[in-house]
């Protein structure tokens, strides 16, 4: 006589029975929660919140590709809980076939599927602050390390994983309550067979989907230049919808991968037929999972391509610089002069030569500026006497320091640019400048560029004829004078005589020059006068501090910040390394989802098709075949989306890149060469999971 | 004829099986009228039942034939309540199923139905006398009287000494001869069998039948059976030709099994020939 066993006690049996199953569920769960535990960890933490300016563009970047990892984390939990349901399905419509009621069935269910989801989210929303805070720490250890570098958390991002957590187990006893309200028994028990082929269309879809990829990334980047333009108005959010082509386009490329394959079958229309015909009756899921796996390895791509397209560039610039030192001051500060750095260089060795310095006056400078209607995007152009501040050079000023001839007719103005001409500080449409002590005037016109790159930064740098100069000057108290230093080294330069000069040089400075380059003197006066509030006085970008002289916001903000050669190619990757770190990371984060997604894709097919590879050994196919079909299957959910995400984002980066000036610029090629070998290794990553994957299938379906 | 005979032996042992009362609850066990059911996929709509209508005696045995598509499976699926009907009536034991509600069905299906489907639907992860309790194990608490009642069934069909195995463990006709026993563990009304012999050897095949033979016989059990097989369905002592939704034919066993077979063989030619 065996042991009396009560429900409770059989479905315990079966649940243990089913553990293969279950694993793949609490798998994809526990990753789900853990990665946006984890993500949601770092993108709120005080440490990355401090680096990423509230409202820009790194930070929509952060949070869009968040969002995408979220929905690529839902399909992946939801198709896992799918699979998990259609198993579980055979065993629920024999229990009802057997006279189980919907009562009866009901508690041990919605238990089985609370305990499992409930238990696997929480553990990965746990898991989620070691993954985060190891993967930081080997960034720290392995990549680069500064004292911005040091994770807190802010536990307030936990919101974030609860409201995973409860739309994970809400979705799982909606679901289950789905499976219970069924009336047609057979299909419960029949669901793990069930096919759910999806519409086709004609072959014409793929190639069609690629150029509706590429009209929706041309409308969705041209709308905000087209309502710039056409319209004077800063585009609005929903101008984002211009990018909808896009995703009808992948889901077409997709669709057609699915239903026909890329390869022609004219020759031998038999070639592959069983996999393309699997993977077409389960068509719905695995087109939506392609989409997924490619819009998360694009977001993955747009993220990581972000550290060669900055870093190149300011590197290149870096070592492009005619002098190794370059500084500004105010006329008012106390720094340190020529024989002071000298008897510093000597204590490191060093010898100087080509120093040169000048002095200049900062002055107001007219412009056309934009005036915002109230909905804040809508605005007309005016010309505003005092519009901002300039930096002002004489013309022989300008040639002792550029080394250039300069020439400027008087009652005209030359504005200094870099040499792409890309510099945002340019301006071309003042008709004068004012003294700002005395409020003369001086009546000018733009008459052309100069190219100096030391002399670009936020404000806008002008030379004015030798007489113009002296006579708008006249008066200018010292806290509008300044003057630009630059020198290079005699030999090979030295970090630590550059570290020491920097704190030495920021530490000479008082406090009224502890101000931010946006902070506009001449603006925030004019708005005085006027009675107006000056946005800046209430701004964090505005705000910096000389306690924080080695951080990313001091050494991209302050006014007077140096151009230290070897400071900066030194500590560039420090000084952006939350900003850097924090993007390798979501690089990390899109490319594990996508492969999480694409596993289980894989197994899902294995699974579902299971009897499919039962019947073709059967049949007498040799394990050579069978272990074709199952590359073949897995080869489809790698292969596509890994090159139609890489390739579409590579392509998205060149186009922008080209439609910022119409050219690209000798280190924007280099950023996309390293762009192209970033592809390269993200490929052989996505290579070798795609091998051990094909792997375990093949084991689970003993092949 | 291994099993059959063991099957047999055992019977001969253990015939005091005193719950198996011959029923007399009323002479028509099943009743059907005028029965439709269709399917719809996208906008098309498929008839597959169109108005059938029969009845089965109680202690009958009747085989259902008929091609692919004729309506076998879904009749069956109909009678069981395992898929909701469209119009007409079905009474099991002098009981309208249809305007029942959820709970009321389930204790049809649980109580006054034992089902034996093609491939068993046993579950792996019990044993074989766990398999046989399921229906018992749905109402409640199992009781002794239950367990002693599988072990019996498990006797009488020959499949005690594989109790403790689990279903990845025992061969096809073990398995639906678990079924079988499963189907009967609740006393039902009615067994209604889906193709049981579709996935089994002639062998094993033939034992299942058996059972069915003996559980009739000796319990007094009413069965209703889908089949493709004409030898499994010349032991009936009814069978029901179905064409295209409709009563074909109904042809009765009033001579030798081979004969009827034969009959039934020049049945299904003539309707296939129709």
């Amino acid at each position: 006589m065996g042991q009396t066993i009560n429900m409770q006690q059989m479905e315990q049996k079966l649940r243990k029975a089913d553990r293969k199953q279950s694993r793949l569920y609490l798998f994809c769960n526990f990753m789900a929660l853990m990665i946006i535990s984890a993500y949601s960890a770092l993108m709120l933490s005080p440490t990355v919140q401090k680096v990423f300016p509230e409202g820009g563009d790194s930070a929509k970047q952060m949070y869009m590709i968040f969002v995408m990892t979220l929905v690529g984390c839902v399909v992946f939990t939801i198709y896992a809980m799918g699979l998990f349901f259609r198993h579980k399905s055979g065993q629920l419509g024999v229990l009802m076939a057997l006279g189980a009621s919907r009562k009866r069935l009901a508690p041990g269910l919605f238990r089985e599927v609370i305990l499992l989801s409930g238990m696997s989210a929480i553990a990965g929303t746990a898991a989620g602050f070691p993954f985060v805070w190891m993967i930081w720490h080997m960034f720290r250890l392995i990549l680069v390390d500064s004292s911005e570098m040091k994770l807190t958390f802010d536990f307030r991002c936990l919101f974030v994983s609860l409201l995973f957590l409860l739309l994970v187990v809400g979705f799982a006893c909606l679901t289950a309550w789905r499976y219970l309200k069924r009336t047609n028994i057979m299909e419960v028990i029949r669901e793990e067979h069930i096919n759910e082929p999806v519409k086709e269309l004609g072959r014409w879809c793929g190639p069609a989907g690629f150029l509706v990829i590429l009209a929706g990334a041309v409308l969705g980047y041209g709308a905000p230049w087209a309502c710039h333009v056409w319209f004077s108005m800063y585009a609005p959010e929903w101008v984002n919808i211009f990018y909808a082509p896009v995703f009808v386009g992948l889901y077409m490329v997709m669709l057609h991968t699915v239903v026909h394959g890329w390869k022609s079958h004219r020759k031998n229309p038999y070639k592959n037929i069983i996999s393309r015909s699997m993977m077409k009756f389960q068509g719905k899921q695995t087109v939506n999972n392609l989409l997924v796996v490619t819009l998360l390895i694009a977001g993955g791509c747009f993220a990581v391509f972000y550290l060669p397209t900055n870093g190149v560039s300011a590197l290149i610039r870096y070592a492009s610089l005619p002098y190794d030192y370059f500084y500004k001051y105010q006329a008012d500060q106390d720094i340190p002069g020529r024989e002071e750095v000298e008897a510093l260089g000597r204590k490191y060795g060093l010898t100087f030569k080509d120093w040169k310095e000048c002095d200049y006056v900062t002055l107001g400078m007219g412009g056309n500026s934009m005036i915002f209607e109230e909905d804040g995007l809508r605005y007309h152009t005016e010309y505003v006497p005092m519009q901002g501040e300039a930096r002002v050079l004489s013309e022989d000023a300008c040639r002792t320091l550029t080394g250039q001839e300069v020439d400027v007719e008087p009652g005209t103005y030359l504005n200094l640019t870099n040499q792409e001409e890309t510099s945002l500080s340019v301006n071309e449409s003042a008709k004068g400048f004012t003294n700002m002590t005395t409020r003369k005037e001086l009546a000018t016109e733009f008459a052309g560029f100069l190219h100096y790159d030391l002399l670009v930064d936020e404000i806008s740098c002008c030379v004015l004829d030798n007489e113009d100069y002296a006579a708008i000057s006249e008066g200018l108290t010292d806290e509008w004078r300044g003057r630009f230093v630059e020198f290079n080294v005699d030999g090979k330069d030295s970090y630590p005589f550059a570290n020491a000069f920097y704190h030495l040089f920021v530490s000479s400075f008082d406090e009224s020059c502890e101000r931010s380059a946006y902070y506009d003197r001449v603006q925030k006066i004019r708005e005085d006068e006027a009675g107006k509030e000056y946005w800046a006085d209430k701004d964090d970008i505005a705000i910096i501090s000389y306690e924080l002289s080695d951080s990313f916001m001091f050494r991209q903000l302050w006014v007077y910040q140096p151009d230290f050669r070897i400071l900066n190619q030194n500590d560039y990757l420090r000084n952006m390394a939350v900003m850097f770190m924090m993007f390798l990371f979501i690089f990390i984060v899109c490319l594990l989802t996508a492969l999480v997604v694409c596993y289980t894709r894989c197994q899902s097919i294995a699974l579902n098709n299971r009897y499919i590879f039962d019947d073709l050994k059967k049949l007498g196919a040799s394990p050579a075949f069978l272990d074709k079909e199952v590359r073949s299957q897995c080869n489809n959910v790698f292969k596509v989306p890994s090159l139609v995400g890489m390739f579409s984002m590579f392509l998205l980066f060149s186009m922008i890149l080209y439609a910022n000036d119409g050219r690209v610029l000798r280190e924007e090629q280099v950023a996309m060469g390293v762009c192209l070998v970033i592809l390269g290794v993200i490929g052989i990553i996505i290579y070798a999971v795609y091998r051990s994957t094909v792997k375990a299938i093949k084991e689970q379906l003993g092949i | 004829m291994v099993i059959a005979d063991t099957i047999s032996e055992n019977i001969e042992k253990k015939v005091a099986v005193s719950f198996w009362q011959k029923k007399e609850e009323t002479e028509i066990m099943l009743y059907i009228e005028d029965l439709y059911k269709a399917y719809e996929t996208g906008k098309n709509k498929y008839q597959v039942l169109k108005g059938i209508g029969f009845h089965v005696a109680q202690g009958e045995f009747v085989a259902v034939m008929g091609p692919s598509g004729s309506g076998k499976t879904t009749l069956l699926n109909c009678i069981s309540c395992y898929i909701p009907f469209d119009k007409g009536n079905i009474k099991l034991g002098g009981v309208a199923l249809a305007g029942m509600d959820e709970d009321a069905l389930a204790r049809v299906r649980n109580t006054k139905i034992g089902f034996v489907f093609q491939d068993f639907m046993l579950l792996d992860g019990l044993t074989v006398r766990e398999n046989i309790l399921v229906p018992r194990i749905v109402q409640g608490e199992v009781e002794a009287e239950a367990e002693k009642l599988a072990d019996q069934l498990a006797d009488l069909f020959g499949i005690a000494h594989i109790l403790n195995k689990y279903p990845a463990e025992i061969s096809g006709g073990e398995k639906q001869r678990t079924a079988v026993a499963r189907s009967l563990i609740n006393n039902p009304l009615i067994i209604l069998a889906d193709e049981p012999t579709g996935n089994l050897d002639s062998k094993s095949g033939r034992a299942v039948i058996e059972t069915f033979i003996h559980a009739r016989e000796k319990m007094g059990a009413t069965i209703f059976m889908v089949t493709h097989d004409s030898f499994a369905a010349s032991f009936c002592d009814r069978v029901i030709l179905l064409k295209d939704g409709k009563i074909y034919r109904q042809l009765e066993k009033r001579e030798e099994r081979s004969v009827f077979q034969d009959q039934l063989l020049d049945a299904i030619k003539e309707m296939s020939s129709m």
